[in-house]
């Protein structure tokens, strides 16, 4: 068998910012896979609010999603028949929020898209499909947001418009924030980095509250 | 969820999917429009019948019988008050125009019907000129059919001749109510009056004659009346009920509409063909809709939808499509039916219906739904494995289905199946039959395409040239999924090339089954002392193979001392066959040799000397219930004879000579009244010459062109031919159309193919070979099967079914197997058409 990730230990506080770094094949994308419940270990446990989560049945996590963990991902990720309004309104009509609509608007206003929320994705630029991202990521507010390389296809002005986005936006709603990336700039912001190699934690250190700023 | 969510999620997956929904609600559509039509058509004929009950039957109530009605119900009839009483006979018999010159006049086979009494009692007799019937015609006159004067060369009208009197023709027919032929006719018809027909010597000719007692009830009676008095008309018939067809107007044409519901039947199950090969189509369209939606459903996933919102969610959409397919087909349906007129001219005249069937386009909209849903749900619930996960990692497929879920999706649509083909047939033997049927075949011709696909993969490669290679690649490499291709392509292969070879064999069959010599007419009611007149007039002008037959009219009494009365089947098909032999006028023949056409199966010919022996056909004795030792009792003319029934015969009618289903020893009926029916081969091209000459000598003598006969049954069956290979050549063209589809599905990937195949040097001319290889291969394993299983069920039908002989020509299996080598590659290659014309950085660039 194939061993991805060993020996693996992490604990994530609520409301922190956590980094997660090292190079291809390092096993991060693995991880943060079984942190959202995408994936399953063979061994070892996934706790989320004490919880463990690959002991829930596919509905469970379903519930477990669409409550508690938001997502944002390297290509964006945005549902191509969808406008971006209703990209943003969907996470919010599956948890059969009342207020939707209003919600929906407020975050199109908060990514600063309030005049593009019709368009599709295809007709936004990478950008801007990313922003959107974000807005569907934040729009049920959860608890976790987990982002895989969030700016990885995106140039590095535009990188840092999301970036700065992203960041307000998780300290608006408190939420924890756990990233993946291989551009040490942007695992800077980070209040702890923890470096994969060859599927182990190769070692943590804390940014302090230099992440914050 | 709300179900406001799943409604507008569903307008939402329709965004941006218009080609693949065009092609959809198109799979289901012509199969609806089949289903419906056809449901339409019958159901619309029947309310047409039934609406007409009363001029279709011309009375309320009507009596008949090869024999006059009894004295005993005549005057029970007399005594009805305020009820009106017609009768009519019909008969064929020949008509000729009077000598023109040295030469007699040409003669013609014509129905003909003489009333006494009104005529008809509801609907319209139209003459011309416009009077009624009693005043055009006297003892002298006919009114006879435009068609008639115009085959006879006497246009402008005048004298007829009928049985060697000349009658003045005094009007022509323009329509009868009651005459239903749905295209087969004998003859034109003729009107003569009864002292007309007393006149030409034919009021004696006994049994060819059909007596008919046409009843009108008093104004105001309906349908309780019509049904009391037929009723009270079978109490007074007692035993002889049975020999007698009593109908009333709200029984509304029984046997006519049970022939349509057959035919509904049989039809209804090739409709439900071509709509269960869209259904194929459904299945791959929603395949790789899902497949081109797997990366949305994982972000769904992602969000939180679960699993099995997610299979609502598309469930809900196909139903959609399903439903907005069936409505464009039920629409489509009624077009047709608005337009049936015109289409059924041929085969039936002065068709009236409703295009709109409401019942007929719900069966069209439930069965086509049915079907979408059927299809297309164990695609729909593989959209459940689709992994999350795959937001992160696009590589990640989704987990096989496990043997039980395919199991269970095969169960579903053997079930779906066998339920929609008993809703079309009505029957559960037919709707199993036609189920284990296309599973047999589906099984055969799935098995041959993995073979196939099997045999490509290991077929050794290195001496082919390159596009051989990589087209038969295409075909073995995984996913290639040329399953669903070959099924539909081979289904359709079948039903066109079965349609064609039945209708071909039955042709040919006409042409040249008849041995050289074999008679080409049939000489009836021969009487005894016409009959060296007749057989000198026959050798003068040629004729050989001469043969004539004693045959002395009777009726069956009883069989092993049970009265005929009370002899009847069980199932209502069953009665009709039984109730159609027993009291059908028998003609009894007496020979002493046993017809070279003959064969014995059971017993001895003439082998008791103690016994009047009788020899029947076998499956005649099987319906009337007689075996080898039975005692059958004839009433001859009043006279009763009795037999014995000592040998069973086997007969082939082929032979076209006269053959009987009763023959009797010689020496039992010499003394009876009786006529002669003989048979000869004419030259060829002189049948009508004799036929008139025959008519001048002898008028009474019925002249039955074989040929002229069969080539009328033929013609009725090329038209309902040509309505059946309509529906399946739509299965063919579905066939195509899902080639093309999951060709145009796959266009991403082929896009790929061909753009690397080009970069690596292949010319565009090269890259079509290869697409002409693979669907080539494709279209061959799909016609060859498809033509030996429409070999098979046509020899079946030809064999079995019409008892005809069966040639095997290669020519029609090779243009059917070459047809679906074609059809498969021009939409295949059609399909591939974008692919091929983009220049490759365009198709690699984007990845």
């Amino acid at each position: 068998m194939l061993t991805i990730l060993d020996q693996v230990n992490l604990r994530v506080q609520a409301g922190e910012f956590v980094a997660i770094l090292g190079p291809s094949g390092s096993g991060k994308s693995t991880l943060l896979a079984l942190m959202a419940g995408l994936d399953r270990p063979s061994e070892g446990q996934v706790l989320l609010d004490g919880r463990e989560i690959q002991a829930l049945s596919e509905d469970e996590l379903a519930r477990l999603r669409r409550t508690k963990l938001g997502f944002v991902f390297q290509s964006f990720q945005l549902l191509a028949n969808l406008t971006a309004r209703e990209n943003i309104l969907l996470p919010l009509e599956l948890a059969g929020h009342a207020s939707g609509p209003k919600r929906a608007d407020e975050l199109l206003r908060a990514v600063g898209l309030s005049e593009r929320g019709h368009h599709y994705p295809a007709q936004l630029s990478g950008g801007e499909q990313q922003r959107v991202a974000l807005a569907r990521a934040f729009a049920p507010s959860p608890s976790v947001l987990l982002a895989d390389e969030p700016t990885g296809n995106l140039d590095s002005a535009t990188g840092e418009v999301v970036l700065a986005l992203l960041e307000r936006l998780r300290r608006e709603d408190a939420s924890t924030l756990v990233l993946v990336t291989h551009d040490p700039a942007l695992a800077a912001r980070a209040d702890r980095l923890v470096h994969l190699r060859d599927g182990r934690i190769e070692r943590e250190e804390s940014v302090g509250a230099g992440g914050h700023r | 969820m709300r179900v406001s969510f799943y409604l507008r999620s569903m307008a939402r997956e329709s965004r941006g999917i218009g080609g693949r929904m065009v092609f959809f609600v198109a799979c289901l559509a012509v199969g609806v429009a089949a289903v419906a039509s056809l449901a339409g058509l019958s159901s619309g004929l029947d309310a047409t019948i039934r609406a007409e009950a009363r001029q279709l039957l011309a009375a309320d109530v009507a009596v008949g019988a090869q024999r006059p009605i009894p004295a005993g119900l005549e005057r029970f009839l007399a005594g009805l008050p305020r009820t009106r009483k017609t009768d009519v006979r019909t008969l064929a018999t020949i008509v000729s125009a009077p000598a023109a010159g040295e030469r007699g006049g040409a003669s013609l086979l014509v129905q003909m019907k003489v009333v006494s009494g009104d005529y008809p009692f509801y609907g319209n007799l139209r003459l011309d000129p416009d009077r009624p019937l009693a005043e055009l015609l006297d003892g002298t006159s006919a009114v006879v059919a435009g068609e008639l004067l115009e085959r006879l060369g006497i246009a402008g009208g005048g004298t007829i001749r009928i049985g060697g009197q000349p009658f003045r023709v005094s009007g022509t027919v323009v329509s009868e109510p009651d005459r239903i032929d749905f295209g087969f006719r004998l003859g034109p018809r003729v009107f003569l009056s009864a002292q007309g027909l007393e006149r030409a010597g034919l009021a004696s000719r006994g049994s060819s004659i059909f007596y008919r007692t046409l009843l009108k009830l008093p104004e105001g009676s309906g349908r309780r009346e019509a049904e009391e008095l037929a009723a009270r008309i079978k109490e007074q018939l007692g035993g002889d009920a049975i020999s007698y067809q009593v109908e009333n107007f709200a029984d509304a044409q029984p046997a006519l509409r049970n022939a349509l519901k057959r035919a509904d039947r049989f039809l209804g199950l090739v409709a439900l063909l071509s709509l269960l090969i869209g259904g194929v189509g459904i299945a791959q369209t929603t395949r790789s809709w899902l497949e081109a939606r797997m990366d949305a459903i994982a972000v769904l996933r992602c969000l939180g939808m679960r699993p099995r919102e997610v299979v609502a969610l598309y469930l809900g959409q196909t139903l959609f499509l399903g439903l907005v397919g069936s409505l464009v087909g039920a629409a489509a349906s009624t077009a047709l039916l608005a337009a049936a007129p015109r289409l059924l001219a041929g085969i039936a005249r002065e068709v009236r219906i409703d295009p709109f069937q409401p019942l007929a386009l719900l069966r069209g909209i439930v069965l086509g739904v049915t079907v979408a849903a059927l299809f297309s749900f164990p695609r729909i619930l593989a959209a459940r494995r689709v992994p999350p996960l795959r937001v992160l990692r696009r590589s990640v497929e989704p987990l096989p289905a496990g043997k039980l879920a395919r199991a269970a999706s095969a169960g579903l649509l053997g079930a779906g199946t066998f339920a929609t083909a008993f809703v079309q047939s009505g029957s559960l033997k037919l709707a199993a039959g036609f189920t284990l049927a296309l599973a047999a075949l589906v099984a055969v011709l799935a098995l041959a395409g993995w073979l196939v696909a099997q045999a490509v993969g290991r077929a050794p490669r290195r001496f082919t040239r390159v596009w051989v290679r990589h087209g038969l690649a295409a075909l073995a490499r995984p996913g290639a999924d040329a399953l669903g291709t070959i099924v539909a392509l081979g289904l359709g292969t079948l039903v066109v090339l079965a349609m064609h070879l039945v209708e071909a064999e039955l042709r040919r069959s006409l042409e040249a089954d008849l041995p050289r010599d074999a008679p080409t007419a049939f000489f009836v009611d021969i009487q005894p002392d016409q009959w060296e007149g007749v057989r000198a007039l026959l050798e003068r002008e040629g004729a050989t193979n001469l043969r004539s037959v004693p045959m002395v009219n009777a009726r069956l009494a009883s069989v092993d001392g049970k009265p005929v009365s009370e002899i009847a089947g069980a199932s209502p098909e069953e009665r009709d066959r039984r109730r159609w032999a027993l009291t059908r006028e028998q003609n009894l023949a007496y020979l002493a040799e046993l017809p070279e056409d003959n064969r014995i199966v059971a017993g001895a010919w003439w082998s008791d000397p103690t016994l009047a022996e009788a020899s029947v056909e076998r499956d005649f004795a099987g319906i009337l219930g007689a075996k080898l030792g039975s005692r059958l009792v004839f009433d001859v003319q009043g006279v009763e004879v009795g037999m014995t029934v000592t040998s069973l015969r086997e007969i082939e009618w082929r032979s076209f000579r006269p053959n009987f289903f009763l023959v009797v020893e010689p020496g039992v009926l010499e003394n009876a009244p009786q006529t002669r029916v003989a048979a000869a081969h004419l030259p060829p091209g002189r049948e009508q010459e004799i036929q008139d000459a025959m008519s001048r000598a002898y008028p009474n003598v019925l002249v039955i062109k074989i040929r002229e006969m069969l080539e009328k049954v033929a013609g009725v069956l090329e038209k309902v031919g040509r309505g059946v290979r309509f529906l399946g050549a739509f299965s063919v063209v579905a066939g195509a159309a899902i080639l093309a589809g999951a060709v145009g599905a796959g266009a991403v990937r082929r896009g790929r193919e061909v753009a690397l195949l080009k970069t690596l040097g292949m010319t565009r001319v090269g890259v079509v070979l290869v697409f002409a290889v693979e669907y080539c291969l494709v279209g061959l394993v799909a016609g060859l099967i498809g033509a030996v299983g429409g070999g098979i069920l046509a020899w079946a039908v030809v064999t079995h079914g019409m008892e005809l002989t069966w040639e095997t020509r290669l020519l029609p299996f090779a243009l059917a197997v070459v047809g679906s080598m074609g059809v498969s590659f021009l939409s295949g290659t059609l399909a591939s058409a974008r692919a091929l014309t983009r220049r490759p950085v365009e198709v690699l660039r984007v990845e």
